[in-house]
């Protein structure tokens, strides 16, 4: 038979015939089926070292039993998980494994998503025979900014050492001395500190590995998981939040094999804490009428909101035309934001819309991209941004521009003296924010939106794929999706009925976009689609 | 013909004080073997000649020395040839006596191997602690250099063979051919997976094959005399001359130079001189390197080969003979190896990692009357559990012992148990 990509094997697993591709390892083949054949080294995006030996089956015709991460199906292979020698090998592995085990699990953060925990479940006697002295180790060690090292909870996998010399190349970690006294560490002189070391902790099936900004923070068992999209950078690489009682307390990769197979970078793990730490804004605030000033803000009600940014914004667009107004539109905004601005700019026939670029360091050989927007192509594509904010500001200085629409930025924080003079003259200036910008602060009006993790939406990632963020939070007091109140104004202009929920604005936007056409959000799913962005 | 008769072909150049000199070598007909590979035989010939002759691996393992070769891709590209002189196993001293004392002669085997699978780089992997070896076997590749035996176009055949000469840094793990592998290429010796064999990838990702030095030593006899007169030495599949370890309780431990398949009793009593001391009757022989299991006195009527020690339910190994009187106690014995391989597992997988550590602990606990009698079958249980589930053979070398010592002396582990002392002390004084 030629030997192709697609070239079949059939087998069996515990009397079920298999039919995998060729070169396949047992483990991925037992899979197929529903068989779970237990793993602590094995890693799908790591090489296979084949030390931990819990995987060991029985394959018929060969004396000794075989590691299922490291063989590969053959034709007629006939494998047993659960022979009598492949169940006493593996407890045997479980008990060697428990002897030098703390057994802290009460204490473990890994507790109820550790490995070692499950598999002395499935596969142990629930016993030991060990009634020696353990081998003991350091613990509580600083392997670097982000990962705590517990000597005595390690087995030895490897993980954390292929991931540093396989996928970030930068080889921190080492196997050191021999026997039960062998341990990993960081070579002399070094620090755990390359920007995926949180990955380590991921795969890292013991609570040997841990996050130094989650240690002690949160029984796992209590946190809830949303998955969603990392916020951090063009990449939009897939993430769960680890949410309870309102409150991001970590960030882990979700795997997707097209976006960040199951890693994510450092930045973007902690990417919740700036969320937690700024101060937001809760509800609509209206600055003096006389024009944009630093005076007290005055409360108002979402509807009397967003009839005041109506009449404004539309009295402007009556006296002066449409391009009297331009809005500033943001990478950090969901499509359905951005669609809703334009949305409201066309209604007020203007063209103008910026967009902010937010760029540092370089683009990286794994995951990590300058662009550290996660929506900077959204903006482009749907949110019809052209312009940059400096191609604003004389326009609004010159008075050109008299009303401007700031949608997730902050262009006077960001653009200092000669900012702030032109946007004085604005006869009106709205913002829309999760935090107190100083932009928000000198505004007409300030609208409240919901803060990454509180909304539902979508990015559009470098490539063109488009991706769903997930609630998991309520939002902050009175904020909304800025879909909403961009589509209330608007709609108070003449618009349409604003749409109930994130899904209907992306639905009929879709419906509107040819690259976007066939698409509903059940459709993106969990993993997202690539579109042919070449087609707008 | 009758051991007493034998004349030695391996060690025949002992006798002489400057044996390890190329011209001492050279004088008992050396490197025309070499030569009369290099022009006479291809390489294809070569491995046939090894092949024909039967010649099992000296390292421990036994496996045919030809069809190993025969298992090296042909064709172009670095293929890679590496003289396992690493010998660490408890007991063993043979391949150290001829590095120092006819190093000409396992070069010699070494460079046949090297053109019989076209190898031109060949390695010698040495262990550490062996300072004197590496001097005299460095003088003798500079003195093979120098007549044109090692280097570029081989006595004019178009043929290159370097070698070179790389030092161990002491450990009993780089003696396992992926181990030593490793510790080649700089790096922490830890075994690999097989498959890949390094016949596939090997060395640099490259063909490889490792030879044990006193294998190698076989081979220009073969090419001198042919594999068909080889093959008449020993015994069938046992073929050829074979060194012998004998240390522990006799009057003359050495090495000694016979056909595979010699009667163990013979080699202990009218080789090595019976009994230490005639008061101290056999106990016990480990018959092939610390690792094999043990045999009790009354198991002694066995043949020093391969299959027959196979047969007798232990291995020939390294053909390590440790003989033991009634005076050693067999959980201090035992001990002593645990902390051996407790001390030279290298940590990687599971099994062997904890389990070495485990054995000492509780082998310390009976060795201090402080065992119970479940001890001893957790001893031979954790050996089923580690024996043929481990990356390398480390594991099983010390299961094997393990439970052949409790299963073999069972009387005086339990005596340990409930006596709190060790019989043997008590039986002797």
């Amino acid at each position: 038979m030629p030997e192709s990509p697609t070239e079949q094997v059939t087998l069996t697993i515990d009397g079920v015939s298999v039919t995998v591709p060729k070169g396949m390892n047992l483990i991925e083949a037992a899979k197929t089926v529903g068989i779970a054949v237990p793993h602590f080294c094995y890693h799908p995006n790591l090489s296979i070292a084949g030390n931990c030996r819990i995987c060991l089956v029985d394959i018929e015709k060969m004396p000794k039993n075989q590691i299922a991460c490291s063989t590969r199906v053959a034709p007629g292979m006939v494998v047993r998980t659960r022979s009598e020698k492949a169940v006493k090998a593996r407890q045997g592995v479980m008990e060697f494994l428990l002897i030098n085990h703390p057994l802290d699990c009460p204490i473990c953060d890994q507790a109820g998503e550790c490995v070692l925990q499950d598999f002395s479940y499935h596969y142990g006697t629930g016993r030991s025979r060990f009634e020696g002295e353990k081998v003991h180790g350091p613990k509580g060690v600083d392997l670097g900014p982000h990962i705590v090292f517990d000597a005595e909870r390690c087995i030895k996998c490897t993980r954390c050492i292929r991931f540093c010399d396989e996928v970030t190349h930068s080889s921190e970690l080492g196997f050191f001395n021999r026997g039960d006294h062998a341990i990993i560490g960081t070579f002399p002189g070094r620090q755990l500190d390359n920007a995926y070391s949180g990955c380590t902790a991921d795969i890292c099936p013991v609570g040997a590995l841990t996050v130094t900004e989650f240690r002690f923070k949160q029984r796992v068992w209590f946190l809830k998981r949303v998955p969603t999209v990392c916020s951090g950078c063009a990449r939009g690489c897939n993430v769960d939040l680890g949410i309870n009682e309102n409150r991001i307390y970590r960030i882990t990769p979700r795997e997707n094999p097209e976006v960040n197979q199951t890693w994510i970078c450092d930045e973007g793990r902690l990417s919740y804490e700036p969320f937690q730490k700024s101060e937001r804004l809760g509800g609509a605030q209206a600055g003096p009428t006389a024009g944009p000033s630093d005076g007290a803000a005055r409360p108002l009600a979402p509807g009397a909101a967003w009839d005041e940014a109506a009449a404004a914004l539309g009295e402007i667009a009556r006296k002066h035309g449409g391009e009297a107004v331009a809005a500033v539109t943001s990478g950090h905004a969901t499509v359905e934001e951005q669609a809703a601005l334009k949305d409201l700019m066309d209604r007020l026939g203007a063209e103008k819309i910026a967009l902010p670029l937010h760029e540092r360091g370089e683009d990286d050989a794994l995951l990590i991209r300058k662009d550290k927007t996660a929506n900077a192509l959204g903006a482009r594509l749907v949110g019809g941004a052209g312009a940059r904010v400096s191609d604003l500001v004389p326009a609004i200085a010159s008075g050109e521009i008299r009303g401007l629409v700031v949608l997730r930025e902050d262009p006077l924080g960001e653009g200092g003296e000669v900012v702030a003079e032109a946007f004085r003259k604005l006869s009106f200036l709205l913002t829309l924010d999760w935090r107190k910008t100083r932009t928000a602060a000198i505004s007409h009006l300030a609208l409240p939106v919901c803060a990454y993790g509180e909304m539902d939406g979508s990015y559009l990632n470098f490539e063109g794929r488009i991706q769903l963020v997930r609630a998991g939070l309520l939002p902050f007091q009175e904020s909304d999706p800025a879909w909403k109140p961009l589509l209330e104004i608007a709609h108070r202009l003449g618009g349409g009925e604003v749409p109930a929920s994130a899904r209907e604005v992306f639905r009929s936007l879709a419906a509107r976009r040819p690259f976007l056409a066939r698409l509903d959000t059940p459709a993106v799913g969990k993993m997202g689609v690539r579109l042919d962005v070449g087609t707008v | 013909m009758t051991t007493r008769d034998y004349q030695p072909l391996l060690l025949k150049n002992l006798h002489r004080y400057d044996s390890a000199r190329l011209s001492a070598y050279e004088q008992s007909g050396g490197y025309l073997s070499l030569a009369r590979a290099l022009k006479e035989l291809t390489p294809e010939q070569v491995v046939e000649e090894v092949k024909a002759s039967g010649l099992r691996g000296r390292g421990g393992a036994g496996f045919p020395t030809g069809l190993k070769w025969s298992f090296m891709p042909k064709g172009p590209g670095p293929k890679y040839l590496i003289l396992n002189a690493d010998e660490s196993e408890p007991g063993t001293f043979k391949d150290r006596l001829l590095l120092e004392r006819d190093p000409h002669l396992v070069l010699e085997g070494f460079l046949i191997g090297c053109y019989a699978v076209g190898c031109n780089q060949g390695f010698v992997y040495l262990r550490g602690e062996f300072v004197e070896a590496y001097r005299i076997l460095k003088q003798a590749v500079e003195e093979a250099r120098a007549k044109g035996y090692v280097g570029k176009n081989l006595l004019g055949s178009g043929f290159d063979c370097e070698i070179t000469i790389y030092r161990g840094a002491g450990a009993y793990i780089c003696g396992e051919e992926t181990a030593l592998l490793e510790s080649l290429e700089g790096k922490r010796g830890h075994p690999r997976l097989k498959p890949p064999f390094p016949a596939q990838v090997g060395l640099y990702g490259k063909p490889t094959t490792v030879n044990n030095v006193e294998t190698m030593a076989n081979v220009p006899l073969i090419i001198e005399r042919g594999g068909a007169w080889y093959a008449g030495i020993g015994r069938e599949k046992n073929t050829g001359p074979k060194l012998y370890c004998l240390s522990g309780h006799v009057p003359k431990p050495g090495v000694y130079e016979f056909p595979l398949g010699i009667p163990l009793k013979e080699l202990i009593y009218d080789h090595a001189g019976g009994m230490l001391r005639p008061e101290h009757p056999l106990k016990a022989v480990i018959p092939g390197g610390s690792s094999v299991p043990i045999l009790r006195s009354e198991q002694c009527d066995v043949l020093m080969d391969f299959d027959s020690l196979v047969a007798a339910g232990t291995l020939l190994g390294s053909a390590g003979v440790i003989v033991m009187d009634d005076t050693v106690c067999m959980v201090d014995a035992l001990l002593n190896l645990a902390r051996f391989y407790a001390h030279e597992s290298c940590g990687q997988c599971t099994p062997c990692r904890e389990g070495t550590g485990w054995y000492v602990q509780i082998l310390e606990r009976l060795e201090r009357g402080g065992g119970k009698m479940s001890d001893l079958d957790l001893l031979v249980d954790m050996s089923d559990r580690i024996q043929g589930n481990t990356i390398c053979p480390l594991g099983d070398a010390v299961a094997m012992p393990v439970r052949s010592y409790v299963m073999a002396f069972r009387d005086e582990f339990e005596y340990h148990v409930t006596q709190k002392k060790c019989l043997t002390a008590a039986a002797v004084s």
